[in-house]
């Protein structure tokens, strides 16, 4: 949704439709009803998915999901991200998702370490 | 399979051309107007090269069948065309999606009633990127039409679900592949991509590759989710020929918008 | 076989008595000795006014225009044959459309490009010429950069009312580079003319008239050419194509990569066709300056080459004294560990030809760390007198393009058609289009052009150094003479002497021919170096010793080989405890003989810097990725530094970069040619050393065009030079 920014600017003649909300404070109650929602949900999705973390962390990690959209000012592409999260949600809490889905939320599993010395560099890459 | 359809299609054109004339008195006058001249139709020999045969009263009746629409709905309707293949094309607004499907519906002389498909197209170059097109087929008058119009990422489009129920799933698909948002979809959810798939997949700045893959890892003896890595080189064809003969006379494909949104633009 | 002769008798003429024959080459050539602009031809393009030079062709005259004529059987570059007819335009007042390519123009003409006249004129020369060409587009090589497919899209109709049968024509055998499907033949002529015009070889003609006309040599031989494969490039269609790229790919799905050749020491610039990690063919890219648009055969089909005897693995010798295969981990620590344990004055390095500035420096720059001073370059040259320190004894300072104002050109010990293939046929586009004159001391060859024998011996030499030689008075005469040394008279063991009588040849001319021109400007180089490898220059650049008769003087314990595959060295002229490092991508050579073998990236696989025998730097760019766990050479050198405990301070291309301009500046002016001086001082100081001469004559290596295709390590490892080599020698087999 990064473009969304970028768009609205394009888009600045024409006169549009919400998609949800009517104004800022409306989107802003929706996202926190959102966020309340996952809130509440988190030990549930820990119990089914059997994670092996703590609320907290879960709690931390939703946090950081819904900051990093925080940059987003355009009312109609908060609602949209507030209805993919609420799918999102209902996918997770239905167990339409599998645990690798919920855990590459959480770690890279299988990350191999670049190296950026010359020598390791020459070692292990052409380029 | 294949073979099936292929021979149900031979009958049927064999059917098309050998029912013809009685097809055609059971037509009630109205409808005729609809159907070319049958002395038109040349039958193909091996000694004159095969060319399309113009059928311009086709054309004809299609123009003012348009222009017809085009007076009835005169606030919608932004410009009326027909391809050369003899499509009829409306681009019409995206806030009167649904008077514009209701009216086609419903209007004795349209009666639209099949939405054979919905779909839409993205041209990322445009400042409305995705084009929503709807297809429609009259079966009374064996006539088809398609509605184009227009939106964007942020910008939602109305369901036409309550018009067309057959649209609920046409809908789904346009939102999971292109993100294009339908307000007061019933049900309006992924159907084709996975869940937990990121993205949009045609839209045209989705990768090729998409973002992760899915695989069985053997050492943690579960599936995982990696973010995707390229195996084999992108295939990226240069139909610039090495040696530059006419540059003069070699076109760059421009991508032109069209008309409607620029006309609309100006207007506002 | 009529036109040959006719063609041949042709290019004994000088260009001023045909006009037709040399139009655009002609008119460059006429437009570097003098421009003025007053005396244009004023004529109109579709009612554009447009200036030309009078004696240019329509055709000429609309490109000026910014219109461009279809045309099959013009080239730039060859002479006007005026026989395709798709250049017809229609040009006022005259009442049929002309052939655009042929007529001249004249004052107030008004030519019409884009009438309907001349649009229908295209169709129907198109009809025509599509009425006996086969529709084998899906299975022919040229489709998608064929000049038919794209003009009859452009120009063509789109539907033909040919009927009939399609003549068929039996396909020619001319070798084992270039494939014929005769029946794809539009009887434009580029061939010939290119065959009798370019590369001197008289070999293609046309046989028959009409229908019947065909393209061929007449009995079945092979086309003895050293630039024989350009006629697939400028065959407008698919009747002469790349034997072995046939069926090899489309040209759209390949990527190019344009960078420069490093077969000679001309660095030709060249376009690099890459698929999925794969040289698949080599072309020409146009620079006016090196080799317009032509490459030799070994640039373009050496390039299988690159994928047969690699080096892809790091190896050791072990116990047994077997190479191994092991890992850069293992294999580095060993060469450090020598290298830190070694005395300085026992290492040495010795670099090859196909070596890039980048690595010379670094070796440079680590041997010198541990104060070694043997670094030496395979290729020999002078010492004594200036010796490498002056730039002007060591390059072709007259440059390529050059040659083209030069009046009289004498060679020595050298034949520039083997040596450096596109250098010839500068001197041979001189010799049509110029009257230049051309002498040659040593091995009589044939040059593809007349020249003046004079002898062989070194007293020759000494003569017209001296005066006494009748050549010396015509050397008197000429206003741009060149006097050009090939680089194996540096072999020899008076190769001073020789060097030393050439400049005093090349001094005195100088001189006189100052005064001949009348200008007393110093800006006509006469002294040329042609060098055969591409590394030379920018190593004597670098202050590389030419030469390994250090390494045999001070034999040393601890020897680094770049790539030298000439056989300077061999195992027997080192000492037994001598540990040798070979870097490089070929097992040719010297890696049998190595005791540590480092892969190196051969010059499709790396960004290089390599400069050309007139001092050209150019840059190669990486097409491909070195093959299994081969290294870019600088960084395996670099690496090397780390391990040892003497890291050399750059880690990157740019630092590398600005390294070596640090030592010699020209080195990343790239594509410029920075002109060398002192030419005076160079003279003296080679007389104050007492050169001296002996008898032996002066010869040539390569004599014969069996001799040109395998020089190096890649030549030697490609499978289709193998198949030329073969061809020169035993004639042509059926199966080639």
């Amino acid at each position: 949704m990064s473009t969304a920014g970028r768009i609205s600017q394009v888009m600045k003649g024409v006169p549009m439709k919400p998609v949800m909300s009517a104004n800022p404070v409306e989107a802003r109650r929706r996202v926190l009803t959102l966020y309340k929602q996952w809130y509440r949900a988190t030990p549930k999705i820990i119990e089914k998915f059997q994670l092996p973390y703590t609320v907290e962390k879960v709690h931390n990690r939703i946090r950081e999901e819904f900051m990093k959209n925080s940059h987003v000012r355009d009312v109609r592409a908060i609602d949209l991200l507030v209805i993919k999260g609420q799918m999102d949600l209902q996918e997770t809490i239905k167990m339409w998702k599998q645990p690798c889905h919920i855990k590459s939320y959480f770690h890279q599993e299988t990350a191999v370490e670049v190296p950026t010395d010359f020598l390791g560099k020459f070692f292990t890459q052409k380029h | 399979m294949s073979r099936l359809f292929r021979s149900l299609w031979r009958r049927s054109t064999t059917l098309r051309y050998s029912n013809r004339p009685i097809a055609s008195a059971l037509q009630p006058c109205l409808l005729r107007r609809n159907y070319t001249n049958e002395t038109e139709v040349i039958a193909p020999t091996e000694q004159i090269p095969a060319v399309r045969a113009s059928a311009e009263v086709v054309k004809q009746q299609l123009v003012e069948f348009g222009d017809y629409i085009a007076q009835c709905l005169p606030k919608f309707i932004q410009q009326v065309q027909v391809t050369f293949t003899n499509e009829l094309e409306l681009l019409i607004t995206p806030d009167s999606v649904i008077p514009v499907c209701t009216f086609l519906r419903d209007n004795h002389l349209c009666q639209f009633t099949n939405l054979v498909d919905l779909t839409a197209v993205d041209v990322p170059t445009r400042p409305c990127r995705f084009e929503v097109v709807y297809n429609f087929l009259s079966i009374p008058y064996n006539q088809r039409i398609r509605v184009k119009t227009y939106t964007n990422e942020v910008t939602a489009i109305d369901s036409i679900c309550q018009v067309h129920p057959g649209a609920n799933w046409y809908e789904r698909e346009v939102w999971d592949m292109y993100g294009v948002f339908f307000r007061h979809h019933p049900d309006l959810r992924r159907i084709l991509t996975d869940y937990g798939f990121d993205g949009h997949p045609f839209r045209k700045d989705f990768p090729l590759s998409g973002y992760y893959e899915v695989r069985y890892d053997d050492e943690l003896q579960r599936i995982v989710r990696d973010p995707v890595e390229l195996a084999q080189e992108f295939r990226k064809f240069d139909l610039k020929t090495p040696w530059e003969v006419f540059p003069n006379y070699r076109k760059t494909p421009e991508i032109e918008a069209p008309a409607t949104e620029s006309s609309t633009e100006e207007k506002k | 076989m009529l036109r040959i002769a006719t063609q041949k008798c042709c290019d004994q003429l000088p260009s001023r008595f045909l006009p037709f024959l040399s139009t655009k080459s002609g008119a460059a050539v006429a437009t570097r000795r003098h421009q003025s602009t007053d005396d244009k031809v004023e004529v109109f393009v579709n009612d554009k006014p447009v200036y030309v030079k009078p004696g240019s062709t329509v055709l000429q005259a609309c490109e000026i225009a910014g219109i461009q004529i279809p045309r099959f059987c013009y080239h730039d570059r060859l002479s006007v044959a005026g026989n395709c007819r798709m250049c017809l335009v229609e040009i006022e007042k005259s009442p049929k459309p002309q052939a655009s390519c042929a007529m001249p123009v004249m004052k107030g003409m008004r030519i019409k490009p884009d009438s309907d006249v001349s649009k229908k004129a295209r169709e129907g020369v198109m009809e025509f010429l599509l009425a006996n060409h086969p529709l084998d587009c899906p299975i022919c090589d040229q489709g998608g950069e064929c000049d038919l497919q794209d003009q009859s899209m452009m120009f063509g109709s789109d539907r033909s009312r040919f009927l009939e049968h399609k003549r068929a024509v039996e396909d020619k055998n001319i070798g084992p580079l270039i494939k014929t499907i005769m029946t794809r033949c539009i009887q434009c002529t580029r061939c010939v003319r290119f065959a009798d015009e370019v590369a001197g070889v008289s070999d293609l003609g046309t046989t028959g008239r009409g229908n019947d006309m065909q393209i061929g040599t007449y009995v079945e031989k092979m086309f003895k050419s050293e630039m024989s494969g350009n006629v697939i490039d400028i065959c407008p269609v698919g009747a002469l194509t790349s034997k072995p790229y046939a069926f090899t790919a489309r040209p759209w799905e390949t990527r190019k990569t344009e960078t420069v050749d490093v077969m000679d020491a001309v660095g030709s610039n060249i376009v690099v066709s890459t698929r999925a990690g794969d040289v698949l063919r080599i072309i020409p890219r146009l620079h006016e300056d090196i080799n317009e648009e032509w490459i030799s055969d070994k640039t373009r089909f050496a390039y299988d080459g690159l994928k047969r005897q690699r080096l892809t693995q790091p190896m050791l010798r072990n116990k047994q004294g077997q190479l191994v295969t092991c890992l850069w981990e293992d294999a580095l620590p060993f060469v450090a560990e020598k290298l830190s344990t070694t005395e300085g004055s026992k290492v040495a390095g010795i670099v090859g030809g196909f070596a890039d500035a980048e690595s010379l420096i670094c070796l440079k720059d680590l041997l010198n760390h541990v104060d070694s001073e043997g670094l030496c370059t395979e290729e020999l040259f002078i010492t004594d007198g200036a010796g490498t320190d002056l730039r002007s004894n060591y390059l072709l300072n007259t440059t390529i393009a050059g040659v083209e104002e030069a009046d009289l050109v004498l060679l020595i010990g050298t034949n520039p058609r083997f040596e450096a293939p596109l250098f010839n046929a500068r001197l041979r586009k001189s010799w049509i289009h110029n009257e230049l004159e051309v002498a040659l001391v040593g091995s009589k060859v044939d040059l593809t052009y007349s020249y003046e024998h004079l002898g062989d011996s070194t007293t020759t030499l000494k003569q017209i150094a001296d005066g006494t030689h009748p050549f010396s008075k015509r050397l008197k005469d000429a206003k741009n003479p060149m006097v050009v040394v090939g680089s194996e008279v540096f072999s020899r063991e008076d190769a001073f002497g020789v060097h030393a009588a050439v400049s005093a040849i090349a001094q005195n001319a100088t001189v006189t021919s100052q005064t001949n021109r009348g200008d007393g400007g110093a800006d006509w180089k006469v002294l040329n170096i042609l060098h055969k490898v591409a590394s030379q220059v920018a190593a004597l650049d670098l202050g590389y010793k030419p030469g390994v008769d250090h390494i045999r003087k001070n034999p040393p314990s601890l020897l680094f080989i770049l790539g030298a595959d000439g056989g300077a060295v061999t195992r027997e002229d080192l000492p037994k405890d001598c540990c040798v490092v070979y870097i490089g991508s070929h097992g040719d050579v010297s890696a049998p003989f190595a005791d540590v073998i480092l892969p190196g990236a051969a010059y499709t696989e790396k960004p290089g810097t390599y400069v050309n025998t007139e001092g050209r730097a150019q840059q190669t760019q990486a097409a491909v990725s070195p093959p299994g766990s081969a290294r870019e050479d600088w960084k395996i050198i670099r690496a090397l530094s780390e391990i040892s405990g003497m890291t050399l301070p750059y880690d990157d291309l740019e630092g590398v970069r600005s390294r070596m301009s640090e030592v010699s500046p020209n080195l990343t002016r790239y594509d410029a040619v920075e002109s060398a001086n002192y030419f005076k001082q160079a003279a003296e100081l080679a007389k104050l050393a007492k050169p001296q001469l002996v008898s032996k004559p002066l010869q040539s290596s390569q004599l014969s065009l069996a001799d040109f295709y395998m020089t190096d390590s890649i030549s030697r490892a490609s499978k289709t030079m193998a198949k030329c080599v073969k061809a020169a020698n035993e004639g042509l087999t059926p199966d080639l």
